[in-house]
């Protein structure tokens, strides 16, 4: 699974390793896939490459075949592997011009495009801008003329504001959107400054890990604390006093020209790589095929990469693992192991549909390998009726089975109702289809989708989530249960109609957050507020006394109904600043206080 | 959290509906009691817990066939019906079958013995149904939101359905009461030649005082009794004659006992009652001082399954206590929001109920394994009652 926003994870147990009394149907594929000599299947490295070897093998075993007018099972994907400043510079004009270079003064962002600027500096404030459709009037280019000039603005958003305002703010102050903004006023290039009055006060922005393979449109770079003093050097304020003004939240503290001209030179490396995704099917029974116009194709599938050795950012080792290979037994070895499983099980049976099987590649770092389908796609989706996703099915507990994207079709519902009479799961159901894994990609395509998982857990996008942990027979329960549901969508005459869902109002992303509360959220169980699976060891949450089981209501003032809610209260609060979180705990309304702690 | 609970409840018609109005102003002077800290002993009792019912807006009540292989239930599920229908789902093969006419309001099923028919409650032949589905569809369609109070219509009857000759054809539906005022809640004797049920007609069939109009016009379930009859409809037979709600009766294992609640007069506490089945030796099982309602007695005999408010207004949990309530009730779900309807399947070894514990405020039918033996060691050890009769 992608790590979502606000995954902010964990703590340490062991589980007892479980035998069982049958041979399972999944334990051996898990067992290779997790194992270190695929050093954690990072795309595009050798061990995806022999992941994918394996998973082609199985599907080949097992009676599954390369698509219609395809040779092999193989759909390779390029992507951007990584990406570093490649020596940006900064120089100002003047009696005493002076260049600044090296990541500490000045670094290109990881969507920036490569070129060469110069011209005058206009100083944007925050470089906020909030459509007016928001009916929140705040726009940092209000009588500011920034076309053909190069733009600094502040990073986040402003700091002493209360919650009402930053919680209208904090949904623009994504650097991408800021940069957006700039671009559609005319400027020619961009300068973030992290302003001495927020976290990190001073330092150039660490570049995230990002998958575009080109620029956005903008020469954009974050300079340092010095070279935006060296930019403020005869301004009639320095930029202490007027951030100051500006984190008061007056929308109408003005921007202005500063004194300095520059020549900016902005350089991403991109270092480019192949992923591949492994596809291969089944046909349907000749004899009773469903007609093209019916949507003759289901597609079932998974991501098979994980994270290598975590060096890559959405790590969540602690200290003492960094850097060591992360497994991703649950995460995804066991969605791959229930795919191929269920493709040898259904093998065995007619069908009237076509059923394709994806194991994609690239959805650690984007979704990448499914998008690069969805983008074009070996067959048509307009004769796809349904996409299923399984990612993290591995650790049920409880006998618990979230499906998420139920109301993405109005024949999900019943279908899982029926299957699940001799399946017999404790079935969660999620209306909400946008998910942190491949099935968003198809929903956002118009298809109906379906995902199912049994949850995070302390092991969670950590070397420790290891084959051992898996809880085997239950995957083989999942196994059973979903080549129900697929024989169910196969054989219907009428493909499911699609239900376009509106996606979640927030718009809160992890760009907003600033800090963490040491909380696991529980995925698998809906609970008016925030169902808490497990607390960080140490972390804010644990030292606030919370605990697995208790339900987060209120945090900061914020009353929090869902997920959605609480990633968003999340942008709004400050490290080191005690909250009061109310709290639910067997029912029992209960307060402490939080103090978050920094994130970087 | 007062809507909630009033929501909650909107799932739970039959063996436990109660007057919802007056409930929600309680909820407002009692919300703050505080739930009792205890462990979670729920797996002591109830294992391999899962939801059953997932399609639709709500489900409840579902009651088991005598050979334990299907469950009849009522849900809303149905595109164009607001209301609940009556669905019987086949726990071997997963299908489900509509068993009321589809329109019309329905509530209340249960099989017969021995017989291939289901009797429910519907007001399917007053003439108004089509419009009143369409204006809930209509109100709901508004956005607006109404305080739910269950309406008793005075139209319900209680109907037996008969599947037709073939599966293709046409099921056949028969009439047993006619009676003005709510009649539902009917259930069979193991036998299957009786049927006990809740009727409202007392509020309808005599010139009411002063007093009772008003009582009828803010509350029809003060005048509910439990009535008997064959199962052709025939003998009707009140066996209650106390003010207040009484409702949701069922008989016992060996056809020697009715089980029911009763409410107070106003509408806030409810008592699990039992009785003969010609009204005399009336004995009080429970005595929480909270709403204990919905009962049903376990195939062994040994113990009765019920639900209570106990521990605080919008929290209902599944409680059991011995058939005769001489000792302290055990608690046996642990769960936020509504815990109710447990129906023990034919060979005691599992449960049916009605749960929100899937989130939302509307009920669902969930199974699980239940453990007879821990039951009664539970039962055993728990200490008498103080105050026992």
């Amino acid at each position: 699974m992608k790590r979502v926003a606000l995954v902010i994870v964990l703590l340490s147990t062991s589980l007892s390793a479980q035998q069982p009394a049958v041979a399972s149907r999944t334990r051996a594929a898990v067992e290779f896939l997790a194992s270190d000599r695929l050093e954690g299947r990072d795309t595009g490295s050798p061990g995806e490459r022999m992941a994918g070897d394996y998973i082609a093998m199985q599907l080949a075993r097992v009676g599954a075949k390369p698509l219609p007018g395809h040779r092999d099972m193989f759909m390779p994907f390029e992507f951007t592997a990584g990406t570093r400043d490649g020596g940006s510079t900064l120089t100002t004009r003047g009696r005493q011009p002076q260049t600044f270079r090296g990541t500490e003064q000045l670094q290109a962002l990881s969507f920036s495009d490569d070129a060469m600027v110069s011209g005058p500096v206009v100083f944007a404030g925050y470089g906020l801008v909030v459509p007016e459709s928001q009916g929140f009037g705040y726009d940092s280019y209000a009588g500011l003329d920034v076309k053909d000039k190069i733009v600094l603005v502040l990073h986040y958003f402003p700091e002493d504001t209360d919650a009402k305002t930053k919680a209208a703010l904090a949904r623009y102050s994504d650097l991408r959107y800021k940069a957006l903004a700039a671009r559609q006023r005319g400027a020619k290039g961009l300068l973030i400054v992290t302003g001495p009055r927020s976290p990190n006060a001073g330092q150039t922005i660490r570049m995230t890990s990002d998958t575009a393979l080109s620029g956005s449109g903008i020469p954009a770079a974050t300079i340092s604390g010095a070279v935006a003093n060296a930019l403020f050097v005869g301004a009639e304020k320095p930029l202490a006093a007027v951030q100051a003004e500006l984190d008061s939240g007056n929308p109408h503290v003005p921007g202005f020209t500063l004194p300095s001209q520059i020549d900016l030179t902005t350089k991403v490396v991109r270092e480019r790589q192949t992923g591949r995704d492994v596809i291969a099917y089944l046909p349907a029974d000749p004899g009773s095929r469903i007609p093209d116009s019916g949507r003759p194709w289901i597609i079932v599938g998974a991501h098979y990469d994980h994270l290598g050795h975590g060096t890559r950012g959405t790590s969540l080792a602690n200290k003492d693992e960094a850097g060591q290979i992360h497994h991703g037994a649950d995460d995804n070895a066991s969605g791959t192991a229930a795919v191929l499983a269920i493709a040898e099980k259904l093998a065995k049976q007619p069908m009237r549909r076509n059923v394709m099987f994806t194991l994609w590649s690239g959805e650690e770092i984007g979704l990448v390998g499914s998008n690069a389908f969805v983008m074009n796609p070996p067959i048509p989706l307009a004769q796809v009726a349904a996409y299923l996703n399984f990612d993290m099915v591995g650790r049920m507990q409880n006998n618990k089975l979230a499906a998420d994207g139920v109301a993405s079709s109005p024949i999900w519902s019943r279908i899982l109702e029926r299957a699940n009479v001799a399946a017999g799961f404790d079935l969660a159901t999620n209306p909400d289809p946008y998910q942190p894994t491949d099935s968003s990609n198809f929903n956002q395509a118009g298809l109906p989708t379906l995902f199912f998982t049994t949850g995070s857990h302390p092991d969670y996008h950590r070397p420790s989530d290891t084959a051992d942990k898996i809880n085997y027979e239950d995957l083989d329960r999942v196994v059973d249960f979903a080549a129900a549901v697929i024989q169910a969508v196969a054989n219907v005459d009428m493909a499911p109609e699609f239900t376009k869902v509106d996606p979640p109002q927030t718009g809160a992303t992890l760009a907003g957050v600033r800090v963490t509360t040491g909380t696991i959220p529980d995925y698998t169980t809906e609970a008016k507020g925030l169902l808490l699976a497990g607390v960080v060891g140490g972390g804010p949450a644990e030292k606030a006394g919370l605990m697995k089981g208790d339900v987060i209501i209120e945090i900061a003032g914020q009353s929090i109904t869902n997920i959605y809610d609480y990633t968003f209260a999340l942008e709004l609060l400050k490290a080191d600043t005690p909250v009061k979180v109310v709290f639910l705990r067997n029912g029992d309304r209960r307060e402490v206080q939080l103090t978050p702690a920094g994130r970087r | 959290m007062i809507g909630q609970i009033s929501l909650a409840a909107r799932s739970l018609p039959c063996a436990a509906r109660s007057p919802w109005v007056r409930v929600a102003i309680a909820a407002l002077v009692l919300a703050a009691s505080p739930a009792a800290q205890t462990a979670n002993h729920e797996g002591d009792f109830l294992t391999r817990i899962r939801r059953l019912t997932v399609e639709g807006r709500r489900a409840g009540e579902g009651y088991w066939s005598p050979d334990g292989k299907k469950l009849v239930f009522q849900s809303e599920r149905e595109p164009g019906n607001p209301f609940y229908q009556i669905y019987s789902l086949n726990l071997t093969t997963g299908d489900t079958t509509r068993v009321s006419p589809g329109y019309g309001k329905t509530t209340c099923s249960f099989f017969r013995p021995g017989t291939d028919e289901i009797e429910f409650a519907s007001t399917h032949h007053d003439p108004k149904s089509k419009q009143y589905q369409q204006e809930e569809i209509d109100f709901r369609a508004s956005g607006k939101t109404r305080r739910y109070s269950w309406d008793y219509d005075p139209e319900f009857e209680i109907y037996v359905y008969k599947p037709g000759p073939t599966p293709s054809a046409a099921p056949t539906f028969t009439r047993l009461t006619n009676a003005r005022g709510y009649d539902a809640e009917g259930s069979y004797s193991p036998d299957g030649q009786w049927i006990v049920f809740t009727s409202m007609r007392d509020a309808y069939n005599r010139t009411l005082s002063a007093e009772e109009q008003k009582q009828l016009d803010v509350d029809p379930s003060y005048f509910a009794e439990i009535y008997i009859m064959r199962a052709d409809g025939s003998g009707q037979k009140r066996l209650t004659n106390v003010p207040g709600y009484d409702g949701g009766p069922f008989f016992s294992p060996d056809g020697k006992r009715i089980i029911w609640r009763r409410f107070d007069t106003t509408g806030l506490i409810a008592n699990v009652f039992t009785m003969n089945p010609d009204g005399s030796d009336v004995r009080q099982i429970t005595d929480f001082g909270a709403m204990s309602w919905a009962p049903y007695i376990h195939p062994s005999g040994q113990y009765i399954l019920f639900a209570s408010n106990k521990l605080g207004f919008e929290n209902f949990e599944i409680y059991m206590v011995d058939i005769d309530g001489k000792k302290e009730p055990v608690r046996i779900t642990y769960a936020d929001g509504f815990d109710g309807l447990p129906v023990p399947s034919p060979d005691g070894r599992q449960v049916a109920w009605t749960s929100t514990r899937a989130g939302g405020s509307e009920g669902q039918i969930f199974l699980a394994q239940w453990n007879h033996e821990k039951a009664l060691e539970a039962l055993k050890s728990a200490p008498m009652r103080v105050g026992v009769r």
